[in-house]
C-alpha cells in the first residue's frame, strides 16, 4: 500500500522532469512543473502515513496514550507546499502569456535571446 | 517587574524579519496614494531591521550568546522540538549582517534608480518580501521554514527580474529562473521530506543531534538532494546560466540582491548542511565534492565572462565565479578555510554590489549596457568611474582592497590543506584559484577599457553623471571595500573568528536549542575551538604606509629634480581644443573615432582556447529545456556519488 | 626617532628607492650594451638609460584630448611606488627589512599592481594603440602568471616540508631554509622550476622577444603610445627597476642561501648575480630571437614553461 505511494510519487516526479526536459512547448513545461510538485506532495503525505491511523483531529481532552493517528506535520507541510505550487503555476502561466506577447511563439527553443 | 534588556534582545531577530514583511504589507496598502509615504515606510522598515540586527552584534558575536526564539513559546518537551524556532548564532548573524546591509544599500539606491519606472508599489512590496525572506532564511532554526523562505525568495526574485518587462529578455530570464529554480526548490523539498521520514522532526538542532549517528541510505540521498537544492540557490555549476540570464535583465538594485544576498543563502545552506546537520566535513569525499564543485564554478564562470558583451551579464558570471571561491574554501573543512570563505562571502557582497550599482548607473545615464558600444565614459561620469575602479580592483584582488585580504586567505587555506594532507588535488585547487584571479583581472580590464576608457561614442555625448542619491550608496559600499582590506585582523577578530567557531561548533548549536547535554547524549563529541594558523604574513596598514611613503618619495624626487617648466602640464582649454598636438596618436593621420571594443580584447588568449570557448558558447544554449537537463543531471550525479562514496 | 630615520633610510636609500633605481638603470644599460656587442655593434654608453630618463624629465607632458587626466598622471607614480614597495619586501639575502610582514603572494600581487597601473595608464590615455597594447600586456600577464604560480608553490612546498603546516609562503622561511639546507637551485628536482622562473623573468619585465605589449614596430609602443615627458620617464624607470626586482626575486627563491653576513657584501653579490641573470635571461634571448606573436607567447608559457614548473611541483610533492 505505502510502497505504491512511493512508487507513484517517484514516477510522477520522473515524468514531470521528463516533460520539462523534452517538451518544447512552454505550457507543457508548466504542466511538467506541476507534475513534479504533485509527486513531491504525495511523497510528503506518504511520509507521515501510518497504516490504520485516524485523522489527527483531537481536543486536548480526547488525546490519550493509545490514540493512534497519522502524523499531522507532513499534512501541514503539504498544505503549504500546495499553496506554493499554485503560486508557481500562476506565476509561470502569467510569464508565458507575456512571453507569447513579446516573442510571438510558445516554443522554448525560439526563446533564447540570452545565451552564450 | 523590571525591564530586562538581555532577555528582550531575544525578540530582535523576529522583529527584524517582521519589520520587513510588515513594511511590504503596509507599503502596498498606503503606497498607491503617495510616493513619499511609501518611500518613508520602506526606508523605516529597512532601517529598523538594520538597527535590530546591528544591536545583536554585541551579545551574539562578541559575547558568544546563541539566541533561541520559539515561536508561540512552543519549547521542546522531553528533548523533542515541536515548535517553530529562530536560532541565531554567530554564523547566522554574520549572514544576517550581510543581508541587512545589502538590503539597506540596495533600497536607498532604488529610490533614485527606479524613479523612472511605474507601478513602484509592486516593486517595493516584492523587494521587502525578498529581503524579509532572505533574513528569515538565515535566522531560521527550522528546516521547513528554510524551505518556505527559499520559495518566497525565489518567487519575489523572479517577479523582480521580470519587473522591467519591456526590457529585451527580461521575461525570458525570469522564466528560465522560475523553471530551473523550481527544480532546485523541489530538490530541497524532497530532501526535507526524506529527512523528516527518518527523523520525525524539522528542528535543525535536533536533526543535527540525531543525524550523525544515524545510518540509512535515505539520509545519504537526502544529503544529495539538499546539497543540489542549496547549490542551485547559490547558482553553482551547472545552474550558473540562470544567474547570468537573471542578472543581465533585472534592475541593478535587484542584481545586487540576487548576487549579493540570494547566493549567500545558498552558501549559508551548504555550510549548515555540511558542518551542522551532517557534520561530515571531515570525510575526504565530501571535501572533494564541495571543493570540486567550487573550483568548477569558479573556473567555468570566469572563462564564460570572457565571451560576454553585456556589462551586467559579465558581472553575473563573475558573481558565480566568486561564489565558487567561497564554496571551494568552505569545502576544505579547516577553520582557516571557513573563515577565508566567510570573509570572501562578505567581500563578494560588497564589491559585487558596488559593481552592479555602477553598471546600473551607466545604464541609467546612457541607456545601454553593450560593451562594444560604450566607451570613454570616464570623462562624463568621473565619480562612477572611480567607484567602478575601486570595485574592479577589489574583485580582482589587488592590494590593499578587501578582495586581496580574503583571496590571500583563500590561497593560504588551500595551500595549507595541500601541505597538511600531502594531497595534490588541493595544489591544483590553489593554482586554479590563483589563475582565476588573474583572469578576473583581465575581464575587468576589458570592462574598464570598453566602458570607461578609450574614446567616447558620439551617441553618448550628452551623458550626465548620475545623481548624488545614487552615488552615496555606492560610496558606502566603496568604503566597505577599503576598510576590511586595511584592517583584516580586526574583521578576523570581531566577525570571522566568532562566525567560524560557531559554524564548526555543531554541539554548541544543538545544546543552545535543546538544552545542555543534549548533544552529548547523542554521542556527539564536545567542540574544541580550532586555531587559525597563517603560514605567511600580510599587514596591509604597514604596506599602505610603505606605499604612501614611497609615493611621496617619488613625488619629492620628481619635484626636486624636475625642471620648472616641465612640471607644468598642459590644461586643455578653448584654444588648445583644435591643436592637433592633443589628438590621439594615429600614425600621422588625422585622428578619427576608434575605440577598441570589448570583444576585440584578449584575442591572443581567446585564440588559443577557441575550441573551449566555442564549446562553452554552444553549451549555454539559452534553451530552458537544456538548463533543466543540466540541473537534473546534477541531481543524478550527486545522488550516485553520495550513495557510492558516503 | 632612530627607527623613523632607519625607515626613511630603508625606503629612500637601501634597499629602497635609490638602490633599486641605480641598479635597475645599470642593468638596463648593461643589457643594451651586451645586446649590441652580441650583434656586433658598439652600442650606447652604459649610462644611456640615465640620460634617457633625465631627458624625459625635462620634456613637456602632453595630455591627449581623450585622456582621463588624473589617472593618466597617477598611474606611473602608483606603479613605480608599488614596485619599490615590492623591492622592500624582498630580502637581500640575510639583510631583510620588511620580509617578515609579507610573503610570496603579496609580492606576486604587487608585481600585478605594477602591470595593472601600466594598463590603467594606457586605458586612460584613450588611444587605440594603447588599447591594443593593454590587451596584449594583459595576455602576457595571464601567460606568465601560471608558471610563476607553479614555481611559487613548488618553492613553498620544498621550503615548508619541515614546518608543521608542510608548506610556506614566507620569503623569510624560504631564505632560512636555504641557509640551512643549501640553495634550491642545486636540488635536482627544483632545476625545472628554476628554468621556468628564468623564462618568467623576461616576460614579466616585457623584454624583447616577449615585448608584445610595446612592440614599437607594430603598435607604436602600445601602452606607452600617448605618454610623454616625466610620466613616460617614470614608466621607463619602472621597466628598468623591474629588471632588478625580478632578478633579486630569482636570487632569493633559488639562491637564498648565499649570505656573507655583511649587508654591503650581500648587496654586491646580489648586483653581480643580477647582472649574470640579466645576461642570461634578457640579453641573450634579445639578441638571438625575433619577437613572438601574441598567441605564441601565451601558448609557449602555458605549455612549455608551465610544464617545466609543473614537473618540479610534482617531483617536490612526491618528496624527491
Amino acid at each position: 500500500m505505502i510502497f505504491t505511494n512511493y512508487l507513484v510519487c517517484f514516477v510522477l516526479i520522473a515524468l514531470g522532469i521528463y516533460c520539462m526536459v523534452t517538451k518544447k512547448n512552454l505550457f507543457k513545461i508548466c504542466v511538467g512543473m506541476g507534475l513534479v510538485d504533485y509527486g513531491v506532495n504525495l511523497l510528503i503525505v506518504s511520509v507521515g502515513f501510518h497504516a490504520g491511523g485516524t485523522a489527527p483531529i483531537f481536543n486536548i481532552s480526547e488525546l490519550t496514550r493509545d490514540s493512534f493517528f497519522v502524523d499531522p506535520i507532513p499534512q501541514a507541510l503539504t498544505l503549504t507546499s500546495i499553496v506554493i505550487g499554485a503560486c508557481t503555476t500562476a506565476m509561470t502561466l502569467s510569464l508565458i502569456i507575456m512571453l507569447y506577447k513579446q516573442y510571438g511563439t510558445l516554443e522554448s527553443d525560439q526563446i533564447r535571446r540570452l545565451r552564450g | 517587574m523590571t525591564f530586562d534588556f538581555s532577555n528582550f534582545i531575544n525578540n530582535f531577530p523576529i522583529l527584524a524579519i517582521m519589520s520587513l514583511f510588515l513594511g511590504a504589507f503596509v507599503s502596498s496598502l498606503v503606497g498607491r496614494r503617495s510616493a513619499k509615504v511609501r518611500n518613508t515606510v520602506v526606508f523605516l522598515s529597512m532601517l529598523i531591521s538594520l538597527v535590530l540586527i546591528l544591536a545583536l552584534i554585541k551579545p551574539v558575536l562578541l559575547e558568544g550568546k546563541i539566541i533561541n526564539y520559539w515561536l508561540g513559546n512552543w519549547e521542546p518537551v522531553n528533548g523533542w522540538a515541536f515548535g517553530n524556532s529562530l536560532e541565531v548564532d554567530a554564523l547566522s548573524l554574520f549572514f544576517a549582517l550581510i543581508v541587512v546591509v545589502a538590503v539597506f544599500v540596495s533600497g536607498v539606491y532604488s529610490f533614485f534608480y527606479m524613479s523612472h519606472d511605474d507601478s513602484l508599489v509592486n516593486y517595493y512590496t516584492l523587494f521587502l518580501m525578498l529581503s524579509g525572506s532572505v533574513l528569515g532564511l538565515v535566522l531560521s532554526g527550522d528546516l521547513f521554514n528554510m524551505f518556505v523562505m527559499i520559495e518566497i525568495m525565489t518567487f519575489t526574485a523572479v517577479a523582480l527580474t521580470a519587473f522591467r518587462n519591456h526590457y529585451e529578455g527580461a521575461l525570458e530570464g525570469a522564466f528560465k529562473y522560475l523553471v530551473v529554480g523550481s527544480l532546485g526548490s523541489t530538490s530541497v523539498l524532497i530532501g526535507i521530506a526524506l529527512i523528516y521520514s527518518q527523523m520525525h522532526t524539522l528542528n535543525l538542532a535536533q536533526i543535527a543531534a540525531m543525524l550523525p549517528g544515524y545510518d540509512s541510505p535515505v539520509i545519504l540521498i537526502a544529503f544529495a538532494f539538499l546539497f543540489v537544492g542549496f547549490g542551485s540557490k547559490a547558482f553553482l555549476f551547472p545552474f550558473h546560466p540562470l544567474a547570468a540570464d537573471a542578472h543581465a535583465v533585472a534592475p541593478a538594485s535587484i542584481s545586487l540582491m540576487i548576487s549579493g544576498v540570494l547566493t549567500k543563502c545558498g552558501v549559508y545552506g551548504i555550510i549548515r548542511l555540511c558542518y551542522c546537520l551532517y557534520q561530515n566535513m571531515d570525510q575526504t569525499f565530501v571535501q572533494y565534492f564541495v571543493t570540486g564543485i567550487g573550483v568548477i564554478s569558479m573556473f567555468v564562470c570566469v572563462t564564460m565572462a570572457f565571451n560576454q558583451h553585456n556589462f551586467k551579464r559579465l558581472l553575473a558570471f563573475h558573481s558565480i565565479s566568486q561564489v565558487g571561491y567561497v564554496i571551494t574554501v568552505i569545502g576544505l573543512g579547516s577553520a582557516l578555510g571557513m573563515s577565508a570563505g566567510l570573509f570572501h562571502a562578505m567581500n563578494h557582497t560588497i564589491f559585487k554590489g558596488l559593481l552592479f550599482l555602477t553598471a546600473g548607473a551607466v545604464q541609467h545615464a546612457t541607456g545601454s549596457l553593450d560593451l562594444d558600444e560604450l566607451g570613454g565614459l570616464s570623462k562624463k561620469m568621473p565619480g562612477t568611474c572611480a567607484l567602478f575602479l575601486i570595485g574592479a580592483a577589489s574583485i580582482s584582488g589587488l592590494p590593499p582592497f578587501n578582495g586581496f585580504a580574503s583571496k590571500w586567505m583563500i590561497y593560504q587555506a588551500t595551500f595549507q590543506k595541500a601541505g597538511e594532507t600531502g594531497n595534490f588535488f588541493f595544489v591544483v585547487v590553489c593554482v586554479a584559484a590563483l589563475i582565476t584571479s588573474v583572469l578576473t583581472l583581465a575581464s575587468f580590464i576589458k570592462v574598464a577599457q570598453s566602458v570607461f576608457f578609450g574614446q567616447l561614442n558620439l551617441k553618448f555625448a550628452n551623458t550626465k553623471e548620475v545623481s548624488l542619491g545614487m552615488r552615496i550608496p555606492m560610496w558606502i559600499l566603496a568604503a566597505l571595500c577599503i576598510l576590511p582590506g586595511l584592517f583584516p585582523d580586526k574583521v578576523q577578530q570581531w566577525l570571522l573568528t566568532p562566525a567560524t567557531q560557531a559554524a564548526m561548533n555543531a554541539p554548541g548549536y544543538i545544546d543552545a536549542a535543546m538544552g545542555s547535554g543534549y548533544a552529548a547524549s547523542f554521542a556527539i563529541p564536545a567542540y574544541q575551538p580550532q586555531q587559525i594558523f597563517l603560514s605567511g604574513a600580510w599587514q596591509p596598514v604597514m604596506w599602505l604606509l610603505l606605499l604612501i611613503s614611497v609615493t611621496l618619495a617619488v613625488c619629492i624626487v620628481a619635484l626636486l629634480g624636475g625642471d620648472e617648466k616641465a612640471t607644468v602640464t598642459s590644461e586643455i582649454s578653448a584654444d588648445t581644443d583644435c591643436d592637433p598636438k592633443y589628438d590621439s596618436f594615429f600614425s600621422g593621420e588625422a585622428s578619427v573615432y576608434s575605440q577598441v571594443g570589448g570583444s576585440d580584447l584578449f584575442w591572443g588568449f581567446k585564440h588559443n582556447w577557441r575550441r573551449y570557448f566555442s564549446f562553452m558558447h554552444d553549451w549555454h544554449s539559452g534553451v530552458v529545456n537544456d538548463y533543466t537537463l543540466y540541473g537534473t543531471a546534477a541531481i543524478a550525479v550527486a545522488l550516485v556519488l553520495c550513495v557510492i562514496f558516503l | 626617532m632612530t627607527t623613523l630615520l632607519w625607515t626613511i633610510f630603508h625606503v629612500l636609500v637601501f634597499p629602497g628607492l635609490l638602490f633599486c633605481v641605480v641598479v635597475g638603470l645599470l642593468l638596463a644599460g648593461l643589457d643594451r650594451k651586451l645586446v649590441a656587442r652580441m650583434q656586433n655593434r658598439v652600442g650606447p654608453p652604459l649610462l644611456q638609460p640615465w640620460y634617457d630618463f633625465l631627458k624625459c624629465c625635462g620634456k613637456e607632458t602632453i595630455i591627449p584630448r581623450h585622456a582621463r587626466r588624473g589617472l593618466f598622471l597617477a598611474a606611473p607614480v602608483l606603479g613605480f611606488a608599488a614596485l619599490i614597495t615590492a623591492a622592500l619586501f624582498i630580502p637581500v639575502f640575510s639583510y631583510s627589512v620588511y620580509s617578515t610582514s609579507a610573503d610570496l603572494v603579496v609580492i606576486l600581487y604587487l608585481l600585478t599592481v605594477v602591470g595593472v597601473s601600466m594598463i590603467v595608464g594606457a586605458a586612460a590615455s584613450g588611444s587605440p594603440f594603447a588599447g591594443v597594447g593593454l590587451s596584449r600586456e594583459m595576455v602576457a600577464m595571464i601567460s606568465y602568471e601560471l608558471p610563476f604560480v607553479l614555481v611559487m608553490l613548488a618553492v613553498g612546498r620544498m621550503a615548508g616540508v619541515g614546518t608543521p603546516l608542510g608548506v610556506t609562503f614566507s620569503l623569510q622561511a624560504i631564505v632560512d631554509w636555504q641557509a640551512a639546507n643549501g640553495n634550491l637551485l642545486f636540488h635536482w628536482s627544483m632545476i625545472p622550476a628554476a628554468l621556468a622562473m628564468l623564462f618568467v623573468i623576461p616576460c614579466e619585465i616585457g623584454m624583447h622577444p616577449f615585448d608584445i605589449a610595446e612592440a614599437e614596430t607594430e603598435i607604436c609602443e602600445g601602452t606607452l603610445a600617448e605618454y610623454s615627458g616625466p610620466p613616460a620617464g617614470l614608466f621607463r624607470l619602472t621597466h628598468c627597476v623591474k629588471m632588478y626586482v625580478m632578478c633579486a626575486l630569482f636570487c632569493v627563491l633559488f639562491l637564498g642561501g648565499i649570505s656573507t653576513g655583511y649587508a654591503a657584501l650581500d648587496a654586491l653579490v646580489m648586483v653581480v648575480l643580477s647582472v649574470v641573470l640579466t645576461f642570461v635571461t634578457m640579453s641573450v634571448p634579445h639578441a638571438v630571437c625575433a619577437r613572438f606573436k601574441v598567441e605564441q607567447v601565451f601558448k609557449f608559457y602555458w605549455t612549455v614553461v608551465a610544464g617545466l614548473a609543473l614537473i618540479s611541483l610534482i617531483l617536490v610533492w612526491l618528496g624527491l
